[in-house]
């Protein structure tokens, strides 16, 4: 029974690498723009350094701790660790020889090279040795590995060369080690002179070639460069608000300290300096890893945004501005009239920057409470607006959250300020992460308190919002209202949660909620009505869930699904989930909505939420989610999802055995969600500003 | 920040087991919308009814909410407030020294009501939410709180109440009697029952529990039921739970361990603390009733505060209720078989008076009603003895609980019943004395009036009907209508209208005015 059960789930860690592949298709897609190619190479690897930090690193941890629990799909932590290492190896070979063979002769054919030490002309040569004295070895600081051979501790992520030293003098014997870091602060290209088109070099080559400078009385015998990655948990003790910043702070310290989890080194190194390495750094065999390519390639990124260029990406879809905003008339006079969906990236941002710099300037505005999850940082307009309205003497509740993966250093400085402004600043709720999405507005009216809210699923920031498809609802509607002042009310530790009417609130029964309506779509199924399930989500892996979604499906209820990234539920079983399928969506966007519709009978309910259906999103942390209550908006979302589900482009279909196949258009037409969806909006918003009559709005004195 | 807000009012309710605070708009049409609900655990309750007091750890728990809720109030720029405590507050030892710190770390000052004012809070609530529930106006009603230290029972006809009181029925008070001993979940559960059984016979005496059709449940642990039973996707709202049902529930429930239902529920330890007892004493209570549902309703004191904050309320107040109130003085006096016919005349007369000296002694609708009161129940110590009756009347008036009036103002209306015959006021009474100088000259004004109205009905007999009153110089003069003879009353007034004489500084005189 158990191993029949266990073989129901995906593992979660091969699911993600799976997700992870499908990232690097769209690289190796020679249909994508090639630096739309080279994004997709660089997040495949920022992708996977995330994964060793968090997921690997948990894997071995249990390990560590003799915990040979198996995970739900079966597998004991070591027999896991060896399918993910088998697994990250199938990923990371054909991703160099992607690089080396496919992404660099693209980009030189459009005049965009990288150069290694050899290839720079007389100037450019000339250029980099003026560099590399002026800006780059003035701060370089080796570090000799003295006889115990225990290489110091070293900053994860960032790129150091090893080099292996011989004394010149006569009658010195014995070879030693030797640690440069590359510095960080300098950028990891070096933009060329002289060149026909863009010509870059490696800070790195740059820094290897003139690495001689550094070790007089030695002979350099070999320089190779190597990073390591480390496990970044965070451990938390929670005594006050005060030293959690301060605790948070020296906590960041000792995460560097950890040991490395993964040893990435050039495919070049000798034998010799590898086992100096593994030695000195104290890691086993396997957790050396050689790669193909740039050790790290996220300073690519500088080429994919440099400007010009723009046939070498995507046709840009610039953010609409709804059409309901096009008017003479105030934020707040627009919402109090009817519920507003905004679907990101293709609707701006800017009207929910606007409803908190109105609220920030409005004299009848009382209150403005907001969680804040991550923001941009210090210029992000939605934290100055916030300080804006603080300085105003408005009272403004803020909680961020300090626990926001590799994010902590950014956050803690935006957090003062606010708190300088006189914002009432909570540093997150004790032992959850709040990842709800919520605005909440509290104006003084003539017909008396009205509360303006918005709700979403993707951060407060005006540039992720560019780039990640995220739902946002903004409503004047009195019951939500309450809800959300309830909600704020509870984070805030001023009262217990209230019963919600719309809002559904994790940790505290939101998994009983959908589970609920999912039975209930079950029960109907049984009594002949009109059923099927619809959602989306990031990640699909709570057991609890995936069960009542096979028990619906056997009850015969149709369940499609839109899992992006780790989907643990196995579909098309017999007599399990025949009737569930399951797509994923990689494109130019991050898919990052969460959307859930239950037909019900006919009469259909459409949610948003800001939670995965992950148990990490619904014990522990704070989520919402929203129904999306006016009919017209209803249908919109439904219509998206369906339009979702219509991709014959960049979608995949997720097999029985777990891995994902193409979805064809065969004789259909071609769909790709990502930009049919913006066309839509731009039809649109054409339609609507065609049909409204010119408004002969007089202009007085002032 | 800084602006008030003249159309927000804000109830405070330091309970036993939560302090909850209620914000709520008024309206243009007058009609309330709750905008905020708060709700901390403080077990205050806890404390008092097994210490006798109430600890410093909990005092700055109270403190830290009640904090906490200022906070908000400030955000709202909310001014008109009402800040009640009950049982727990009420019985603790140092129920001032609490009052104190709060006033000093909030600012809030919390008033300690007791329990009749909480049941005619409770009440008042109800009465609103009853407006809108048309289904329950027929048949009778009982309405249950059980609160952490008391529950409060009101018997309804329609909306008109019947019988009520408070009885020593708290959740935490129950648990408390039954906790210290060790023994399985299931012992404790027969014990606790057994608690609830022994409080609910002396609940059978003062009211018939049997009569009820309908059975009106309040209370956040009645909430949390009917939350968990209509399901997830139910809405919040008032709620029907079949009796079976119900009974089922709070069955299953008292089964599971406190460490189980937190977990199963998502709820506070101190709400799982409650929710046995509470709901085992609503079961009880159901199972003497007819009821086949239960209904859930969010009507609560907080609601009843609100009610009262009302702009111009305190006449609504009396208007509202003064016909619950004297309904209940009525059923006081039947319960000690008064002259019905007597006590009406008697009032009405008094009425009269009242209202035609409004000039001279300018007191208010409530001062009315307090004479209206003692009108009625004037002569029930003539169930005890009818020698030194007013005596009688007065301590059964005392502690009566009437339904709708303050402990306070029991003790006005029993010191205006005190005084309807024999002895004027006096310096040597104690119970007068107990009195503050204002009330003392409420309590002789209004005296003074119903012995004259007793004296007029003196022969027991509806003989002066129709009085016309005019003044000629410093005299009253009332004028009967269709009476012959008036000498019987007239050698009555002799007797018992010299305090009127003394205070309104004007001399009865009792004229018969014949018409052909």
């Amino acid at each position: 029974m158990s191993q029949r059960r266990q073989s129901l789930f995906f593992s979660r860690e091969l699911s993600w690498l799976e997700f992870n592949a499908r990232v690097l298709e769209e690289a190796q897609d020679p249909a994508n723009p090639i630096l739309e190619r080279l994004r997709f190479y660089c997040i495949f690897h920022s992708n996977l350094d995330e994964f060793f930090m968090v997921r690997v690193a948990s894997a071995l941890r249990q390990i560590r701790e003799n915990d040979p629990k198996p995970d739900p799909s079966g597998m004991a932590p070591d027999q896991l660790l060896d399918k993910i290492l088998a697994k990250v190896r199938t990923l990371v070979d054909p991703a160099g020889r992607l690089y080396e063979e496919k992404l660099l002769p693209a980009l030189a054919k459009q005049k965009i090279q990288i150069l290694t030490a050899g290839q720079l002309g007389e100037t450019q040569r000339r250029y980099v040795d003026e560099y590399y004295e002026r800006e780059i070895q003035p701060i370089l600081t080796p570090l000799a590995i003295d006889q115990s051979h225990t290489i110091p501790r070293l900053s994860a992520l960032a790129i150091y060369l090893a080099v292996l030293l011989e004394p010149q003098k006569e009658g010195e014997t014995g070879r030693r080690l030797a640690v440069v870091q590359v510095p960080v602060r300098i950028p990891g290209l070096i933009r060329l002179p002289e060149a026909a088109g863009v010509e870059v070099c490696w800070l790195t080559d740059a820094v290897r070639s003139r690495l001689d400078t550094l070790f007089a009385g030695y002979r350099v015998l070999e320089v190779s460069a190597f990073r390591v990655t480390r496990d970044s948990e965070l451990e938390l003790d929670d005594e006050g608000q005060e030293s959690y910043v301060r605790m948070l702070e020296t906590e960041l310290k000792k995460r560097q300290k950890a040991t490395p989890i993964r040893v990435e080194c050039e495919g070049s190194m000798s034998e010799e300096l590898k086992n100096s390495l593994i030695e000195g750094l104290g890691v086993s065999q396997p957790a050396l890893i050689a790669v193909r390519g740039p050790l790290d390639p996220r300073p690519l990124l500088t080429l994919v945004e440099m400007p010009g260029f723009d046939k070498l990406r995507y046709a840009p879809q610039p953010p609409l501005m709804p059409a309901v905003f096009d008017q003479e008339r105030g934020i707040f006079d627009i919402i109090r009239e009817q519920d507003i969906l905004l679907h990101h990236p293709y609707d701006s941002f800017d009207p929910v920057v606007e409803l908190l710099e109105t609220a920030a300037d409005d004299p009848d505005v009382l209150a403005i409470k907001q969680t804040l999850y991550r923001a941009s940082g210090k210029s992000s307009p939605v934290l100055g607006a916030l300080t804006r309205a603080a300085g105003k003497g408005k009272q403004v509740t803020v909680l961020v959250e300090l626990m926001a993966r590799f994010d902590e250093e950014r956050n803690i400085s935006w957090a003062r300020d606010l708190e300088d402004a006189g914002a009432h600043v909570l540093y997150g709720v004790s032992g959850l992460k709040v990842h709800a999405k919520v605005i909440l507005v509290v104006r003084r009216e003539a017909g008396g308190i009205r509360r303006y809210v918005h709700l979403g699923t993707g951060n407060y920031n005006e540039r992720t919002a560019r780039v990640y498809t995220d739902l946002g609802l903004m409503t004047a509607d009195p019951e939500i209202g309450r809800d959300a002042s309830g909600f704020f009310n509870t984070i805030t530790g001023y009262s217990e949660p209230p019963a919600f009417t719309h809002l559904v609130m994790a940790p505290i029964g939101m998994r009983d909620r959908i589970i609920s309506l999912i039975r209930r779509e079950a029960d109907r199924a049984r009594s002949g009505q009109p059923v099927g399930i619809l959602a989306k989500v990031n990640s699909l892996v709570d057991s609890k869930i995936i069960e009542e979604l096979y028990a619906a499906s056997t009850a015969g209820v149709p369940v499609r699904l839109n899992v992006r990234g780790i989907c643990c539920l196995r579909p098309g079983i017999q007599e399990v989930s025949e009737n569930i399928q399951v797509v994923s969506i990689v494109d130019r966007y991050l898919e990052h909505s969460r959307v859930f519709v239950f037909r019900n009978g006919g009469s259909m309910e459409v949610y948003a939420s800001s939670a995965d259906w992950m148990p990490r999103n619904l014990d522990r942390r704070v989520e919402l989610m929203f129904p999306i209550l006016r009919p017209e908006l209803k249908d919109r979302v439904v219509e998206m999802l369906e339009e979702q589900f219509a991709d014959n482009q960049r979608a995949r279909r997720l097999k029985p055995d777990g891995s994902y196949e193409r979805v064809t258009p065969g004789k259909a037409e071609p769909v790709r969600v990502q930009e049919s969806l913006y066309r839509r909006a731009l039809a649109e918003a054409e339609r609507v500003r065609s049909v409204t009559p010119v408004r002969f709005a007089p202009i007085e004195g002032a | 920040m800084g602006q008030t807000q003249s159309n927000l009012l804000a109830a405070i309710d330091i309970g036993a087991s939560a302090i909850r605070m209620d914000i709520a708009e008024v309206r243009p049409d007058s009609t309330l919308h709750v905008l905020d609900s708060l709700k901390r655990g403080v077990q205050l309750g806890k404390d008092t009814f097994t210490e006798g007091h109430i600890a410093e750890e909990s005092i700055r728990a109270a403190c830290e909410a009640l904090r906490h809720f200022k906070q908000v109030l400030d955000t709202y720029g909310v001014v008109r407030y009402r800040a009640v405590a009950t049982s727990a507050v009420r019985e603790s030892s140092n129920s001032d020294t609490f009052l104190d710190r709060v006033l000093m770390n909030t600012g809030l000052d919390v008033e300690v009501i007791d329990g009749q004012e909480e049941n005619r809070l409770t009440f008042t609530a109800v009465a609103e939410w009853l407006k809108g529930k048309p289904e329950l106006g027929t048949g009778k009603s009982l309405v249950v709180e059980v609160g952490g230290g008391s529950a409060d029972v009101n018997l309804l006809s329609g909306t008109e109440l019947v019988q009520s009181g408070t009885f020593a029925l708290g959740s935490l008070r129950m648990q408390a009697s039954v906790s210290p001993r060790a023994g399985t979940r299931d012992q404790q559960t027969r014990l606790l029952k057994r608690q609830i059984a022994s409080v609910i016979a002396n609940v059978k005496r003062a009211i018939e529990l049997k009569e009820a059709a309908n059975f009106i449940a309040l209370g956040g642990d009645v909430r949390f039921a009917a939350r968990v039973l209509r399901g997830p996707e139910g809405q919040a709202g008032p709620s029907l739970i079949a009796r079976e049902t119900f009974i089922e529930f709070a069955d299953s429930i008292a089964k599971q361990t406190i460490d189980g239902l937190v977990k199963k529920y998502s709820i506070s330890y101190m709400d799982a603390e409650t929710l046995i007892p509470a709901l085992l004493t609503y079961m009880q209570l159901l199972k003497e009733t007819q009821a086949k549902t239960i209904v859930v309703s969010d009507a609560s004191i907080r609601a009843g505060i609100l009610q009262d904050l009302l702009p111009a309320d305190q006449v609504k107040r009396i208007k509202q209720l003064s016909s619950q109130i004297l309904s209940a003085a009525r059923t006081l006096g039947r319960r000690y078989q008064f002259d019905e016919g007597h006590a009406e005349r008697v009032r009405e007369l008094s009425e009269l008076l009242f209202d035609e000296l409004r000039a001279e002694h300018r007191m208010t609708e409530n001062h009315r009603l307090y004479l209206q009161v003692a009108a009625i129940l004037h002569d029930i110590g003539v169930f005890v003895s009818s020698r030194g009756h007013h005596k009688h009347s007065y301590y059964l008036i005392a502690n009566s609980g009437l339904f709708g009036l303050r402990q306070r103002e029991l003790e006005i209306i029993a010191n205006i019943a005190r005084y309807h015959r024999r002895a004027l006021p006096q310096r040597t009474h104690t119970s007068y004395v107990s009195l503050d100088r204002e009330e003392r000259m409420m309590v002789s004004k209004l005296a003074a009036i119903l012995r004259v109205a007793n004296a007029l009905d003196k022969e027991h007999l509806p003989k002066v009907t129709d009085l016309k009153v005019t003044r000629e110089g410093d005299q009253l003069v009332l004028m009967a209508q269709n009476v012959s003879d008036l000498s019987m009353e007239r050698m009555a007034l002799a007797g018992r209208g010299e305090l009127f004489s003394e205070v309104f500084g004007k001399r009865i005189v009792l004229r018969e005015e014949t018409r052909t």
